[in-house]
C-alpha cells in the first residue's frame, strides 16, 4: 500500500488477542501481568494516544501512594470506601482490590520507586518488613517523580515494544459480526503519521482514564489546561463502553476536589501529615461550626473519616454565606511541627512541604512563586473545583463490571473478574464503577487482575476468530470526516477559524463546558441543578450531537481533539441522564438536585445502572439492588 | 500554564527521528517546526504545566511560564533531572531563590528485570496474580 497522505490515509489492520487500549498505571499493570500468564498461544498488544513513559494520571508523577493497607484489614477498607462514596459502593470489587495492591506496591519499590521508611526501619523494604511514613491510614509517602517512568519499564520490557502502538487514538470499540454482545476490535488513527488503524482481538480492556473538561473549569485563557485531573483524560473509557452497549453504573457520581485555588496542589499531606486545618475568611473551623447541618446525611457524617462530599458541603455552606475566603492554615500547622524540631529538621519539613507540589503539581509551586506565598509565612486559599468523573479517586463512576468468582454474589459475578457486560470487553482503573479510593497502586492492581482473566477468556475461547460488524471503509471514513470537512470547506471564508460549514474542536469545547456547567450542577450554579434545567441541558446537548458531525480538524492534533470532544460529550451525557433518574441529593457538596434535596436512603440506597442501545441509541435506566458483603460501621 | 522555548537554546533535537518534548508530552502539544528546526507549543491553553517536555529536553531549553490570566508575573519552578535525582530552582517574584533536591529512583534506569526471579505462571483459574503463588487469598469475613 501506498504511504498515507493528509485525506487519504494508508489502512493498517493488527491481529492480536488481548488489546490493551490505555497507558496508564492500569494498562501497565494488565501488559505486566498478561504478558506472564499468555506464554505464546496468546498475544498481547497496547495502544496508548501519548508515550507510556509519561502517559495517563500519574504521567507527571506523585507525592504519596494513596492505596496501601499494611496491616489494615480489607474488610475496613471496603468501610471506608462506602463511607467516602456515601453507601453505595461494590464491597467485592473494593475488597478484591485491597487484597491484591500491596503486592503492586512492592513491585514498585522493587523496580526503583523510593517509598520514604519509618526511622525504625530505614532502608528496609516494604517485602523485607519496612515500616512505610503513612501520611494516613492507607496513604504512604514516596519520592514519586519517577513513578511512571518505573511503572512503564517494567510494562514495556513486560510485553516488548514491537507489541506497543504509541500516539495511536483509539475513537471506538467494535462488536463481532457474528456473536451477539461480543467485542471484536477497534479503530483510531496516528496523531504522527497519516494512518488509520484497525485492531482485531478476542479481548479488550478498556482503561483510558476519568473525564476532564467536560464542565466550564475555574480557570481562564492559559490557565485551562492546568485542571486538577490531567487535562488528557476525556472520558473515552466511559463513552466507548457506551456505544457498544456496556452497562454503566453510578455514572451520576462525580468528583470535586476541593484544592489549593487556581494551582489545584494537593491538600491531603497538609491535612494529614502536617496537621493542617482550614477555615473561613474569620477563622472559624467551619466543619466544627457546621457539624449539625451534616447530621441530615447520616450515619455518613459520623464517619471516621468524613465524606469528602460532606466536607464540600460545610465549606461551601461558608462561602455561600459570604464568609470566605476559605484558607488553609499552613503557617500555624508549621510552627507547631516545627516547635519541637531542630533547624536541621525544619528545613527538612519546609522541603518536604514543597516536594509535595514538586512531584505531582507543579503548577501549585508557579503560582505560589508568583505570589510570594511561602507556607509557614502565609496561609494560602483553598477553593473547590470543577466536576470531574473517574472511578478510581474519591468518585466511582464507571463500568459494571463481573467481580470475583470467590466473594461475589452470583448477580455480581459473570465467569470473569472485571469483564463488562459485553463478552471480551474489560476494564479496570477509572472504568470501574462502584469502587473509588484505587488510586495509583490499586488500579495497577485492578489491570493486573483482568489482565489474567482476559487470559483466561482466551483460553476459553481458543476457536473465537473475531470478526468486525459493519461496513469498515464507513468506520474508517468518519473517523476521517472531520479532515474531509475541513478540506471541502476551508477555502470558503476568508479567516479559516471562522467558517458557517464547521465548528473547530476547540468551540465545541467550550459549548459543551457550558452547557454541562450551567445546566448540570457545575460552580456558576454553586453545583445546583434540578430537573427543568436537567431537561434543556439534555436538549442543548442533543443539538452539540448533531453539530460533532461538522467538526474540522485541519491537522492530525486537531482530529485528535475532535474525537476526545467527542468521548466528552457521550460521557457528558450519561452523566446527565443518570443525574436525573437519580432523585434525590446522594452527594451534597458534589451536586444538589435542588428539586429533591434530601438523602433518601429508602428509596435510593441503590445503584443506577444504565445501557445505550447500540443499534437505536436510545437509553435505558434501572436502579439495581445494592448489599453490604462487609458489616458496616462508620463511626 | 505554558511551556515555551529558548530560541537560541532549541536544536530541534538535530533533525533526529525524535523530537524528545513532542516524543513526550501526554497531550500531544510540543511540536517540531521544520522550518526553523524550533519547537513550540502549538496549544498553550491545553498546558497542564507537567514539565514532562521540560524534564526530557537535552538542552534543557523548555521553561514554563505561570498562566497570565492569573499569576503575576516573575515567579519560576525549573527542574534539573537526571536519572536519580530532581534538582529545583524555585524563583519567587521578589527575586529569593530556593533549591530542593529529591531522589527519584532506586535503580539504574533501564535495568528492570520484570519477570526475574519472580513465579512463574500458577493456576489460571484461581485469583492469584502470578507473584502471589503460594499465598492464600482472605475472603470476606463478615465479622472482622
Amino acid at each position: 500500500m501506498s504511504e498515507g497522505t493528509f485525506g487519504n490515509p494508508e489502512i493498517v489492520e493488527v491481529e492480536t488477542d488481548v488489546l490493551i487500549v490505555g497507558g496508564g498505571m492500569a494498562a501497565c499493570g494488565a501488559a505486566y501481568e498478561a504478558m506472564r500468564w499468555a506464554g505464546d498461544d496468546v498475544r498481547v498488544t497496547l495502544v496508548d494516544k501519548a508515550a507510556m513513559d509519561r502517559s495517563g494520571a500519574v504521567a507527571q508523577g506523585l507525592s504519596a501512594i494513596n492505596t496501601y493497607l499494611g496491616d489494615n484489614s480489607p474488610e475496613d477498607y471496603c468501610r471506608m470506601v462506602s463511607a467516602d462514596l456515601m453507601g453505595i459502593t461494590r464491597d467485592d470489587l473494593v475488597f478484591d482490590v485491597g487484597r491484591h495492591v500491596d503486592d503492586s506496591v512492592k513491585l514498585f519499590e522493587e523496580w526503583g520507586l523510593p517509598i520514604w521508611k519509618d526511622k525504625s526501619t530505614e532502608g528496609v523494604a516494604l517485602k523485607d518488613g519496612g515500616k512505610p511514613v503513612n501520611s494516613g491510614r492507607w496513604q504512604i509517602m514516596i519520592n514519586g517523580e519517577s513513578y511512571k517512568p518505573i511503572v512503564a519499564e517494567a510494562a514495556k520490557k513486560a510485553i516488548g515494544i514491537e507489541n506497543i502502538y504509541e500516539r495511536v487514538f483509539i475513537v471506538k470499540l467494535l462488536l463481532d459480526a457474528n456473536n451477539d454482545n461480543q467485542i471484536a476490535g477497534a479503530v483510531g488513527f496516528s496523531v504522527r503519521e497519516h494512518k488509520l488503524y484497525v485492531f482485531r482481538c478476542k479481548t479488550l480492556l478498556n482503561v483510558c482514564g476519568g473525564a476532564v473538561n467536560i464542565f466550564r473549569p475555574r480557570s481562564t485563557g492559559e490557565g485551562m489546561g492546568r485542571t486538577w485531573y490531567p487535562v488528557w483524560n476525556a472520558g473515552s473509557t466511559y463513552a466507548m463502553a457506551a456505544e457498544v452497549g456496556a452497562e454503566l453504573t453510578m455514572m451520576e457520581n462525580r468528583f470535586v476536589p476541593c484544592r489549593f485555588k487556581d494551582g489545584y496542589g494537593p491538600v491531603g499531606a497538609w491535612f494529614l501529615l502536617f496537621k493542617s486545618q482550614a477555615m473561613n475568611g474569620y477563622g472559624e473551623n467551619y466543619m466544627v461550626k457546621n457539624a449539625d447541618m451534616l447530621k441530615d446525611f447520616a450515619p455518613y457524617d459520623t464517619a471516621t473519616v468524613i465524606p469528602t462530599c460532606l466536607r464540600n458541603h460545610a465549606m461551601l455552606k461558608e462561602m455561600k454565606d459570604g464568609l470566605g475566603p476559605i484558607m488553609m492554615d499552613t503557617p500555624t500547622a508549621m510552627a507547631k511541627l516545627s516547635e519541637t524540631m531542630t533547624p536541621k529538621e525544619v528545613k527538612h519539613l519546609e522541603a518536604e512541604a514543597w516536594e509535595d507540589f514538586l512531584d505531582m503539581c507543579i503548577g501549585q509551586a508557579g503560582v505560589w512563586a508568583g505570589m510570594n506565598i511561602r507556607p509557614e509565612e502565609s496561609a494560602s486559599e483553598l477553593m473547590p473545583t470543577e466536576p470531574y468523573l473517574l472511578g478510581s479517586h474519591s468518585g466511582c463512576c464507571g463500568i459494571w463490571v463481573s467481580g470475583p468468582k470467590d466473594i461475589s454474589p452470583p448477580e455480581w459475578q459473570w465467569g470473569y473478574n472485571r469483564m463488562t457486560t459485553v463478552k471480551g470487553l474489560f476494564t479496570a482503573g477509572d472504568g470501574v464503577g462502584a469502587s473509588g479510593h484505587k488510586f495509583s497502586s490499586g488500579s495497577h492492581a485492578e489491570g493486573r487482575i483482568a489482565a489474567k482473566n482476559m487470559v483466561r477468556y482466551c483460553r476459553e475461547h481458543a476457536d473465537l476468530v473475531p470478526e468486525l460488524k459493519g461496513d469498515i471503509n464507513a468506520i474508517t471514513e468518519e473517523i476521517y470526516r472531520p479532515v474531509r470537512t475541513y478540506l471541502e470547506h476551508k477555502d470558503k471564508t476568508t479567516a479559516e477559524d471562522i467558517n458557517p460549514h464547521y465548528i473547530t474542536p476547540k468551540m465545541y469545547q467550550m459549548r459543551l463546558q457550558k452547557i454541562m456547567d450551567e445546566y448540570v450542577a457545575g460552580v456558576s450554579t454553586y453545583y445546583n441543578t434540578n430537573g427543568k434545567l436537567l431537561d434543556m441541558g439534555l436538549e442543548y446537548l442533543e443539538m452539540l450531537k448533531e453539530d460533532s458531525k461538522h467538526l474540522r480538524a485541519k491537522d492530525l492534533h486537531e482530529l485528535l481533539r475532535a474525537w476526545e470532544n467527542y468521548h466528552r460529550t457521550r460521557t457528558a451525557e450519561a452523566h446527565l441522564r443518570h443525574i436525573m433518574f437519580r432523585e434525590e441529593t446522594r452527594y451534597p457538596g458534589f451536586f444538589y438536585r435542588a428539586d429533591f434535596p434530601d438523602l433518601d436512603d429508602a428509596n435510593w440506597k441503590v445503584f443506577v445502572n444504565s445501557r445505550m442501545d447500540p443499534e437505536t441509541g436510545e437509553w435505558e435506566l434501572k436502579k439495581v439492588p445494592h448489599i453490604d458483603l462487609v458489616e458496616k460501621h462508620y463511626g | 500554564m505554558p511551556t515555551f522555548v529558548h530560541t537560541d537554546k532549541c536544536d530541534g533535537c538535530k533533525g533526529g527521528e525524535v523530537t524528545a518534548c513532542a516524543y513526550i508530552c501526554p497531550h500531544d502539544l510540543m511540536k517540531l517546526d521544520t522550518d526553523r528546526m524550533k519547537a513550540f507549543n502549538q496549544e498553550p491553553e491545553q498546558c497542564w504545566e507537567c514539565q514532562c517536555c521540560v524534564k526530557a529536553c537535552p538542552q534543557q531549553a523548555i521553561e514554563v511560564r505561570s498562566f497570565q490570566d492569573w499569576v503575576p508575573m516573575g515567579g519560576a519552578a525549573i527542574p534539573l533531572r537526571t536519572d536519580s535525582a530532581i534538582m529545583w530552582t524555585i524563583k519567587f517574584r521578589d527575586g529569593e531563590l530556593k533549591r530542593f533536591k529529591f531522589p527519584i529512583r532506586t535503580t539504574q534506569v533501564g535495568t528492570i528485570d520484570p519477570y526475574g526471579d519472580k513465579p512463574q505462571a500458577g493456576d489460571i483459574n484461581d485469583e492469584l496474580l502470578f507473584t502471589e503463588e503460594g499465598k492464600s487469598m482472605p475472603v470476606i469475613d463478615a465479622s472482622a
